[in-house]
């Protein structure tokens, strides 16, 4: 089932761990002092449930050491919602009937203007799949447009050659988000109907080719539900420590997308509530203490307010899924994802600090961007 | 080193010889709070919060108006030539010649990268900065450093924001021992009393964040720095008596020899 995972991947081995640890293996988990896959297994294994208070706890401590009352900021910004993909479970999808838009260059500066006079520093472009309407050199040159604006871009998009990363990395992009959706292979050709995503290994190969790139930053994830969430968390997991491991200069940062039963009549086969989705983000931070874990408007807000400093680091806010959403609202009506925090920033922030958390928008600056050089 | 009144950097004296960092507090009044209660007279600012479009997301602004030394630090470059950059920019927008050198390539554990440090350092002491590098607890590269011009070495006391105290502690001893210039241990400093033990041992100064900032809390802790590198300041000036863990042997070892003791 597995052949198309690489070794260094595959989490079969700790299966049987994250499947059926008890109460005590997990206890033993949390004193263990080494982060291993084992470790790791034991605290997303269901056993762990019983223990969540604790493993919040510690969270909360490694956070605080490692990132301090703070929580970073960005804002997503959808170019366009034309895609070619066959994703089962997306919004975006082909064979969905809404109306399509790509912002023009001016649309896409007025979105900027938008966004800036809200304070975001830090946005996420994104598009669907490499499209005619959306290519490289579109995404290229809004990477270009946006960097006179923001201090940090990152971009999620479509899977690129290392020579393409290489010139977005020129263009001013710092960093690339690029979820694998899920690690199981046999869930991923299902789900991914058609299109140029049905090429598991090319999707799996890109993060290394980002870091290759010399881009900053990659951003990983797997969109909990669509597959056997323990299965993906461990391969997660393992995808993290392998890419640390060969770039040792780059930074990686976690996402814990989780889908929503209501995307396109899609009914996601697994459950992942909130105390198990707790459960991984713990996992994550006790056994990557160093790494930003990322959480968007996804999640309502008692669960973002809850979980915001407590294993998470970096939030986005006041998030428009719709093309074109942060001037025109109703340009595009339906995002790629419902939005279950719609709060604006200040009602957002005012939750952050009743829990003394300071909101940062600029944690970065130009002067270490490859476009200034 | 450490035996002086005040504390030398670059030709400029001051009395306080605690350093605080401005990341990872939960509000800029908690840290102008904590700051004044510290009574530091050397801040350090990472670049990368500066935001002069945004007063509220702004940490240079704040504290600029508190009168006190501010340190730019380079905080998220990668190699010699951005942290040059850098503290080119942070000169600018901040007016001090002061610069912390901090190049982590890695930017999960923030170790500094050694090689790229004693670049940026160089460079930038030609330049007219008065450069403090954090460094790892390396007596060869402190030697390097004073040797290319900076005002100080900044050996980490265990890792950024990890709480472990002075685990290099043997390797500043060695740093301090050589050392023409101040040593401050910046990083890794949990408890007040590991922040004396640093004094004690003779370094010219510490820097603190993290304790400051994660502490129950972060201006009663300040404070709490504050008198403890008082303390571990005068306990040096007045000279800790001899450390010896020998007792007198019951049965001699020297008993054999003949000759009557001087």
């Amino acid at each position: 089932m597995t052949t198309e995972l690489p070794e260094e991947l595959d989490p079969s081995l700790w299966l049987s761990i994250a499947r059926s640890a008890t109460e005590s293996d997990v206890r033993r988990a949390l004193t263990t002092s080494s982060p291993t896959e084992a470790k790791f297994a034991a605290l997303v294994s269901p056993a762990a449930d019983h223990l969540l208070e604790g493993m919040a706890q510690l969270a909360k401590r490694l956070t605080e050491g490692h990132f301090g009352r703070t929580i970073s900021l960005y804002a997503p910004l959808y170019l366009s919602d034309y895609c070619p993909g066959g994703c089962a479970y997306c919004g975006f999808a082909a064979d969905r009937t809404q109306p399509r838009h790509r912002l023009s260059r001016d649309e896409m500066m007025r979105e900027f203007e938008a966004l800036k006079a809200m304070g975001f520093e830090e946005i996420l472009l994104l598009t669907g799949e490499r499209s005619p309407q959306a290519d490289f050199a579109y995404l290229r040159d809004a990477v270009a447009e946006a960097a006179t604006y923001f201090s940090a871009i990152t971009v999620e998009a479509f899977p690129m050659t290392t020579a393409e990363y290489h010139e977005l990395a020129a263009a001013g992009c710092v960093g690339v988000t690029l979820y694998q959706e899920t690690y199981e292979p046999v869930q991923y050709h299902s789900l991914h109907r058609w299109g140029p995503k049905r090429d598991y290994a090319n999707r799996l190969d890109a993060p290394s080719r980002v870091l290759e790139a010399g881009m900053r930053t990659v951003g990983l994830g797997a969109l909990l539900g669509i597959s056997d969430p323990i299965f993906d968390a461990l391969a997660l997991y393992r995808h993290a420590r392998a890419l640390r491991r060969k770039f040792w200069q780059s930074g990686i940062t976690i996402s814990f997308p989780r889908v929503c039963p209501q995307e396109g009549g899609y009914q996601p086969p697994f459950l992942v509530d909130e105390r198990f989705l707790a459960r991984i983000i713990f996992a994550f931070r006790i056994c990557m203490p160093d790494v930003p874990l990322v959480l968007s408007t996804r999640e309502n807000a008692k669960f973002r307010d809850g979980i915001a400093g407590v294993g998470v680091s970096k939030m986005s806010i006041a998030s428009r899924t719709t093309v074109g959403g942060y001037r025109e609202p109703t340009l595009s009506p339906d995002g790629q994802f419902q939005v279950n925090d719609d709060r604006d920033l200040e009602t957002f922030f005012t939750a952050l600090r009743t829990k003394g958390l300071e909101p940062v928008f600029k944690n970065w600056d130009r002067v270490y961007s490859r476009g200034d050089e | 080193m450490g035996n002086e009144k005040k504390l030398n950097l670059g030709g400029q004296e001051f009395e306080s010889r605690l350093l605080v960092g401005t990341g990872k507090f939960s509000s800029v009044a908690v840290m102008i709070e904590a700051i004044k209660a510290s009574g530091a007279q050397l801040v350090t600012v990472a670049l990368r919060r500066f935001n002069r479009e945004r007063p509220s997301d702004d940490l240079l602004g704040p504290l600029a108006k508190l009168g006190i030394t501010l340190v730019p630090n380079t905080s998220g470059a990668r190699n010699a030539a951005e942290a040059v950059r850098a503290a080119m920019l942070g000169r600018e927008l901040s007016g001090s010649r002061f610069v912390k050198v901090e190049i982590h390539p890695n930017p999960h554990h923030l170790m500094p990268d050694p090689l790229e440090t004693f670049e940026a350092s160089k460079q930038l002491a030609k330049e007219g900065f008065i450069v403090l590098p954090y460094m790892s607890a390396d007596p060869v590269l402190a030697k390097r450093l004073e040797d290319v011009g900076c005002a100080a070495v900044m050996p980490l006391g265990s890792a950024i924001g990890s709480g472990h105290g002075l685990s290099t502690a043997a390797m500043v001893r060695m740093i301090i021992a050589d050392s023409g210039i101040p040593v401050i241990v910046d990083a890794g400093l949990r408890a007040p009393s590991e922040a004396a033990a640093a004094m004690e041992m003779g370094c010219g100064a510490v820097l603190v964040n993290s304790a400051i900032a994660a502490a129950g809390d972060p201006v009663a802790m300040a404070a709490a720095f504050a008198v403890a590198v008082k303390a571990g300041t005068a306990a040096r000036q007045a000279g800790l008596m001899t450390q010896s863990d020998t007792a007198v042997a019951t049965s001699p070892l020297t008993s054999f020899l003949s000759g009557n003791q001087a």
